[in-house]
C-alpha cells in the first residue's frame, strides 16, 4: 500500500475537478489548476514507478451492483505519467493556440471538455471495476468527440467527428461484451488477475477488437487520420499521444490479467508488423501535414504492438529474457511516441496557426520566419524517425534487442522474429524518408504561397509547451538507463512470473554512453557551424543555375513528387488516384499531374460494406409501411411459425 | 351435466365468431360481440360444481356487465359519432373470411387434440374455442379496414384469451380478472375517443389513411 502515491493522486483529482469547475469562466484559473493537477499526477505516477508499490481503494458503499474500486500499479502509472505530461503541455499550448480572442465561443468549451477528457482517461487508468471502467471509457470517448468537433463550422470536421463517434461505439460494443461476459463468469464486476481461469481466454479476442479500434491498429484505423487531421492541434496531440494509448493500455492490462488464447500472440505481433509498415507507407502518400502525422501514429502503434506481441509469445513459451526486452521496448515506445508525436502535432499546429493551411504543397521556407518551430519540429522528426541520440531510437533499440534475442533462442518464434526485425528496419527507413519529405517541403526551400511567406513565429506559451516535450525526448534519449527501472517495474507488474528483476541490459548502458558522446559531438559541430555562418563567411547565391537564372518557388519538389518513387512501390495497397495531362509537344501549352492517396481501407472496404447494409435495410424497411392490418398479419405469421416449430420439435 | 352445457355455450360462442366474420353491417357486428360477451359471462357459473363461490359470481357479473352492456354501448356511441354503418371494402372479403374462419376453427379443434392437456380438460371445447376465437379476432383485425370493426376483432381476440383463462379460474386471483376486464373497457373507451379523432382528422374511419402517420 503506497499512501503517498494515493494522496498525491487525490490532490491531482481535486485540482482537476477545480479545473473542470472554472474552465468556462476563468482561463487563467483553469490553466493553473490543470498544471497543478498534472504535477500531482506525475508525482503520484513517479512514486509508484520508482517504488514499484501500487495501491488499491474500495469505497464502502455500492452503486447498484457496482462499487467504486480504484487500483494503481506500475502499468497504470506508466500511462498516467504520459497523460500528466501531455495534459500539462497541451493545456499550456491551448491557452495561446485556441485563445478567447480568436475563438470566443469554442475556447471555453474546449477547456471544459479538455479537463473532462483528462479526468475520464485518468479514471480509466485507475479503474478496477468493469462497470466503472466502461463509464469512464464512454465519458472519455464522448469528451474526445466534443473536442474533435470543437470547430464544427466546417463539414469536414463534423464528418471526422461522426466517423470517430461511430468507430468508438463499435469498439465500445465489443468492450461491453467483454466486461459483461467477464462479470457474468466471475459473478462480480471487480477486475483483477485471473490468470488461472483458462476458460476466460477467448474473451481476449473481443478485447483485441474493442481496444484495437481505439488504438488504431491497421485495418481498424479508419477513424484516426481524419479525426487527427481535423481536430485542433492540441487535441490531435492528446488524441495521438494519450487517447489511442488507452487502447494499448487496455491490451497490456488484460493480456496481463487474463490467460492467453492460443494464436493471440501471433495475431498481435502480425498486426503490429502490418500496422508499422502500412502506417508509414500511407503516411508517405499524404499531402496534408496533420493527416501524415496521423498515419505515423498507426505506424508507431504497430511498433508498440510488435513489442507487446513478442512479449506475449515469450509469455506463452515461458521465455523470460527476450519477452522482457520486447515488452520494455514497446512500453517505452508508448512514452516516446506520446512525447514526440505530441511535439510534432504542436509544431504542426504552430505552422497551421501561422499560415492557415495544412496543405504541404502550399508551405515551404518556414525556417526563416519560424526558427523555433523548425528546430523543435526537426527534433521531433529526428526522434520519430528513430535517429540516435533521441528517444525513438532507444525504444526501437530495445524492441530490436528483444527480436534478436528471440532469433538466438531458436524455435518457431525465431522464424517470426527475423522478418519482424527486417520489416521494423524497413519501417524506420521509410519513416526517415517521410520526415525528410516533411521537413524539406514545409521548412526548407522557398515559400510556395503568400500564406507561407507571411508566416510568423508562435508565441511564448506555445514554444514553452513544445520545449517541455522536446526536453523530455532528449532526456530519455540521453539517459535511457535512468528510465529502465521504471519500465522494468511495469514489466514485472504485467507478468509477476518474470520476477527476476533485471538490471539494465548491458547494451543499454553502452547506448547511453554512445548517445551522450553523439550529443556532445553534435553540439560541438552545431556550435562551430553557427559561428561559421554568423561570421558572415557564407554568401547566398542561386543554386545550380545552369543557364536558367530565374527559378520560381513552383519549381521545387512537391510533397507527392518527393515520395513518388516509394509510393510507386506500394501502389498495390495505396491505390493512388492520378489525374494527368501529359506533356505532348516540344513546347507544351499546358501539362499537369496530380496524385492523391485515398483512405483505401475506408473507401474500398468499409464504405461498400456499409452501402450493402444500407441497401438491405432499405429493403427491409418496406415492411414498415404503416398498415396496422399487415403488422398484425406479421404477428400472426410469427406466432404460427413458433407454434409449428414447437409442434415439430415435439414430433421430432 | 354442466360439462355438456358448457360445451354447448362454447359452441355457441364459436358460431358467433363466424357470424362476426360474415356480417358487414357494424350494428350487427357489435350485437354479435355483445352476445358473445354475455355467453362468456355465464360460463364461470357453470364451471363451478359445488357451492357458488362469490368471487366467481362477481367475475361473471362484471363480465356480463362489461362485455355485454358497457363496451357495446361505447362502441355504438363511437359509431354514431363517426356516422358510419357498414364496412364497405374490407381487405379480406366476407366469404373468404368465413371460409378462413371455418378452416381456423377446424384447425383449432385438431390442434387441441395434439396438445398435451390435463385429463379433465380433454373432453371440453374450451381450448379449441379459445384458439378459434383468437384466430377469428386476428382475421377481423387483419381483414377489416374500419376502426370499429377492428375494435370488435380485438374484443373477440380478448374473448379467446378469456376462454383460456377459464381453465385456470380457481387459481387466478379476482384482482387479475377484474384488472383484465378494466383494461379492456378502458382500451375500448380510448379507442372510441381515437375513432372520433380519426374521423375528424381524415373525415373517414379508413385505417389505411393512417399510413401517412408512419415513422
Amino acid at each position: 500500500m503506497n499512501s503517498i502515491a494515493a494522496w498525491l493522486l487525490t490532490l491531482a483529482g481535486a485540482a482537476a475537478l477545480i479545473a473542470l469547475g472554472c474552465a468556462v469562466r476563468s482561463g487563467r484559473g483553469w490553466l493553473i489548476s490543470s498544471l497543478s493537477a498534472s504535477g500531482f499526477a506525475l508525482g503520484s505516477a513517479a512514486v509508484v514507478l520508482t517504488t514499484g508499490d501500487g495501491w488499491t481503494w474500495q469505497a464502502g458503499f455500492h452503486l447498484g451492483t457496482a462499487g467504486i474500486h480504484l487500483r494503481m500499479d506500475a502499468v497504470s502509472a506508466l500511462f498516467l505519467a504520459l497523460l500528466a505530461v501531455l495534459g500539462g503541455a497541451g493545456a499550456l499550448y491551448s491557452r495561446e493556440y485556441w485563445n478567447e480572442r480568436e475563438h470566443p465561443r469554442s475556447a471555453p468549451a474546449g477547456r471544459l471538455w479538455w479537463s473532462s477528457l483528462l479526468l475520464s482517461m485518468a479514471l480509466v487508468l485507475v479503474s478496477s471495476d468493469g462497470l466503472q471502467f466502461l463509464i469512464a471509457w464512454e465519458l472519455f470517448a464522448l469528451s474526445a468527440w466534443r473536442l474533435i468537433i470543437l470547430d464544427s463550422r466546417h463539414a469536414a470536421v463534423r464528418q471526422a467527428g461522426w466517423l470517430y463517434f461511430a468507430a468508438s461505439h463499435a469498439g465500445t460494443l465489443c468492450l461491453f461484451g467483454f466486461f459483461a461476459s467477464l462479470a457474468a463468469r466471475t459473478g462480480s464486476w471487480d477486475l483483477g488477475p485471473l490468470r488461472d481461469q483458462t476458460d476466460f481466454a477467448p474473451l481476449l479476442w473481443l478485447a483485441l477488437i474493442g481496444f484495437g479500434l481505439k488504438a488504431g491498429l491497421f485495418p481498424l484505423h479508419i477513424w484516426l487520420p481524419s479525426a487527427h487531421a481535423n481536430a485542433p492541434s492540441h487535441i490531435s496531440a492528446i488524441l495521438s499521444g494519450v487517447a489511442i494509448k488507452m487502447g494499448i493500455y487496455g491490451l497490456v492490462r488484460f493480456t496481463g490479467w487474463l490467460p492467453l488464447p492460443t494464436g493471440l500472440p501471433w495475431v498481435v505481433a502480425s498486426l503490429g508488423v502490418v500496422s508499422a509498415v502500412l502506417g508509414v507507407v500511407f503516411a508517405l502518400g499524404q499531402h496534408d501535414l496533420k493527416r501524415l502525422l496521423a498515419y505515423h501514429s498507426v505506424e508507431n502503434i504497430g511498433i508498440i504492438l510488435i513489442g507487446l506481441g513478442f512479449a506475449l509469445l515469450a509469455a506463452e513459451q515461458g521465455n523470460v529474457v527476450w519477452g522482457q526486452l520486447a515488452l520494455a521496448g514497446g512500453l517505452l515506445h508508448v512514452w516516446n511516441h506520446g512525447l514526440f508525436k505530441a511535439l510534432l502535432f504542436l509544431g504542426a499546429g504552430s505552422v497551421l496557426h501561422a499560415t492557415g493551411t495544412r496543405e504541404m504543397s502550399r508551405l515551404g521556407g518556414l525556417w526563416r520566419t519560424m526558427p523555433w518551430t523548425t528546430a523543435l519540429f526537426g527534433l521531433g522528426a529526428a526522434a520519430i524517425a528513430g535517429l540516435p541520440p533521441l528517444n525513438g531510437f532507444v525504444s526501437e533499440f530495445l524492441v530490436y534487442l528483444g527480436l534478436f534475442e528471440a532469433t538466438l533462442a531458436h524455435g518457431p518464434s525465431a522464424w517470426a522474429a527475423i522478418p519482424a526485425a527486417v520489416l521494423l528496419g524497413m519501417t524506420g527507413a521509410l519513416a526517415l524518408a517521410c520526415f525528410v519529405k516533411v521537413c524539406g517541403v514545409v521548412f526548407l526551400g522557398a515559400p510556395r504561397s503568400p500564406a507561407a511567406e507571411g508566416a510568423h513565429e508562435c508565441g511564448r506559451l506555445m514554444r514553452t509547451a513544445m520545449g517541455i516535450l522536446a526536453a523530455a525526448c532528449v532526456a530519455i534519449g540521453l539517459l535511457p538507463v535512468v528510465f529502465w527501472p521504471a519500465v522494468a517495474r511495469v514489466v514485472e507488474a504485467w507478468q509477476p512470473a518474470w520476477t527476476a528483476r533485471q538490471p539494465a541490459p548491458a547494451p543499454l548502458a553502452v547506448l547511453t554512453f554512445v548517445h551522450v558522446v553523439l550529443a556532445l559531438l553534435a553540439g560541438a559541430v552545431g556550435a562551430e557551424l553557427w559561428r561559421h555562418v554568423h561570421r558572415g563567411r557564407v554568401g547566398r547565391a542561386v543554386t545550380w543555375d545552369c543557364g536558367y537564372a530565374a527559378p520560381t518557388a513552383r519549381m521545387q519538389y512537391t510533397a507527392s513528387s518527393f515520395a513518388e518513387i516509394i509510393t510507386g512501390w506500394f501502389a498495390w495497397i495505396l491505390r493512388p488516384v492520378r489525374h494527368e495531362h501529359p506533356v505532348e509537344a516540344v513546347l507544351p501549352v499546358r501539362a499537369m499531374r496530380t496524385e492523391h492517396t485515398p483512405e483505401t481501407v475506408l473507401e474500398r472496404i468499409i464504405e461498400p460494406a456499409a452501402r450493402g447494409v444500407l441497401r438491405v435495410s432499405t429493403a427491409v424497411r418496406r415492411l414498415q409501411h404503416g398498415r396496422v392490418q399487415s403488422y398484425l398479419l406479421y404477428t400472426l405469421i410469427g406466432l404460427a411459425a413458433l407454434a409449428l416449430l414447437i409442434v415439430m420439435h415435439r414430433a421430432g | 351435466m354442466n360439462e355438456g352445457t358448457l360445451n354447448l355455450l362454447v359452441g355457441l360462442a364459436m358460431g358467433l365468431n363466424l357470424l362476426a366474420l360474415g356480417s358487414s353491417r357494424l350494428p350487427a357486428l357489435i350485437r354479435t360481440v355483445a352476445a358473445q360477451g354475455v355467453v362468456l359471462g355465464v360460463m364461470p357459473l357453470l364451471i363451478e360444481h359445488e357451492t357458488l363461490d362469490w368471487r366467481v359470481a362477481a367475475v361473471a357479473m362484471a363480465t356480463i356487465a362489461g362485455k355485454g352492456v358497457v363496451i357495446p354501448w361505447l362502441l355504438r356511441r363511437a359509431m354514431r359519432a363517426a356516422n358510419i354503418e357498414r364496412e364497405i371494402e374490407p381487405f379480406v372479403g366476407y366469404v373468404p373470411s368465413l371460409l378462413l374462419g371455418a378452416g381456423g376453427t377446424i384447425a383449432a379443434v385438431g390442434l387441441a387434440r395434439a396438445l398435451p392437456l390435463l385429463p379433465e380438460h380433454s373432453g371440453s371445447l374450451l381450448v379449441p374455442g379459445a384458439m378459434a376465437s383468437v384466430l377469428t379476432g386476428f382475421l377481423l383485425l387483419i381483414g377489416r379496414v374500419k376502426a370499429i370493426s377492428q375494435v370488435c376483432g380485438y374484443l373477440i381476440l380478448e374473448n379467446g384469451i378469456y376462454l383460456f383463462g377459464l381453465l385456470l379460474i380457481h387459481s387466478t386471483p379476482l384482482l387479475v380478472e377484474s384488472g383484465i376486464l378494466l383494461d379492456v373497457t378502458v382500451g375500448v373507451f380510448v379507442i372510441g375517443i381515437i375513432v372520433d379523432r380519426i374521423q375528424r382528422a381524415f373525415d373517414s374511419l379508413d385505417t389505411r389513411k393512417l399510413t401517412t402517420l408512419r415513422e
